[in-house]
């Protein structure tokens, strides 16, 4: 796979290359930005797996069909992407409140066992679990901001809102986490408070 | 949850390792995912970019007569080559009829005679 000549090149010089028929910059795309909507879905719909592929493929299919219409130098290939993933993600949940809860599948879960350390599996479980008890649009800027590494402008542009309205989101919600999180702190391989 | 207000909230740094742990679990993409995701990449896919021949225009008789004698560089030559005719039969030097000997005037014609019309014209000779 020529994966490795292409590893230099930006995401949306890929997407223009896509767009002019190169299939290997198709690839290259499908490797590198899947895995991440994938998880940022996952984590915001709650770990429902199936819905968080579902969410991924869909995102992905609409990067395609912008393909060609894409003008590099006007916005960021993941910006405009997590932008679409956090809608397709809203609109679930949005589906979701209506639904039965009994009907709603338990979340998956897949990750790696003891010998991925087991203290780093629980702090991860932990911390999705109390990010479930986030309201979504705390949920959305924390994950953006701590997990998938945006600045506050580029999360402004994702979640079309204003910077200071990003801080204060994601001050809030860690605030939020961190009272959540404190009474499982041994669990998490903290010393007691 | 009556031991949530007794417990000190997570500082910043234990936050922060939560995050990072978070960060190297997520979950990765089945084989099936991506290829989906790449079928559709393909099925979506814009032909690639083939620049269009330009439209075969039109030429007119003096182009293609050009071309039929190998373009204006071939056409040149035959031109050049033309005047320098042209200019050796006006000027009749004695060398070309010394070097034509009896062939070109054996009854005693000169070189000009053949073209009179020309040598008259132009009024040399």
């Amino acid at each position: 796979m020529a994966l490795d000549a292409l590893s230099d090149v930006s995401d949306e010089a890929l997407l223009v290359a896509y767009g002019n028929g190169d299939r290997a910059a198709a690839r290259a795309l499908t490797l590198r930005l899947t895995p991440r909507v994938l998880g940022y879905a996952a984590r915001i719909l709650g770990g429902d797996r199936a819905e968080a592929e579902d969410v991924a493929q869909e995102a992905m299919l609409r990067l395609w069909r912008q393909a060609p219409a894409w003008r590099q130098g006007e916005a960021k290939v993941t910006t405009w992407l997590y932008r679409v993933v956090t809608n397709l993600c809203t609109d679930r949940l949005r589906k979701r409140r209506g639904q039965d809860l009994d009907s709603i599948p338990e979340p998956e879960d897949d990750r790696p066992g003891a010998e991925a350390g087991l203290q780093e599996t629980a702090r991860a479980r932990a911390l999705d679990a109390a990010l479930q008890t986030l309201p979504e649009r705390q949920r959305q800027a924390v994950v953006l901001r701590h997990i998938e590494g945006f600045s506050n402008p580029e999360i402004a542009e994702v979640m079309d809102i204003g910077v200071e309205a990003v801080e204060s989101l994601t001050a809030r919600g860690k605030r939020a986490l961190a009272a959540e999180l404190a009474p499982r702190r041994a669990e998490l391989g903290y010393e007691d408070g | 949850m009556a031991d949530k207000a007794e417990k000190r909230p997570l500082d910043e740094a234990e936050l922060d390792r939560l995050f990072e742990a978070a960060r190297s679990a997520a979950p990765a993409p089945s084989d099936a995912l991506l290829a989906r995701v790449m079928a559709e990449a393909e099925a979506e896919m814009p032909v690639a970019h083939v620049a269009p021949a330009p439209p075969a225009r039109r030429r007119g008789w003096l182009a293609g007569l050009i071309a039929g004698v190998g373009g204006w560089p071939a056409a040149a030559g035959l031109v050049g080559a033309a005047v320098t005719g042209v200019a050796i039969g006006v000027a009749s030097p004695q060398a070309l009829e010394r070097l034509s000997g009896g062939y070109l005037s054996p009854g005693g014609y000169a070189l000009e005679n053949l073209m009179p019309s020309y040598a008259g014209m132009l009024g040399e000779g």
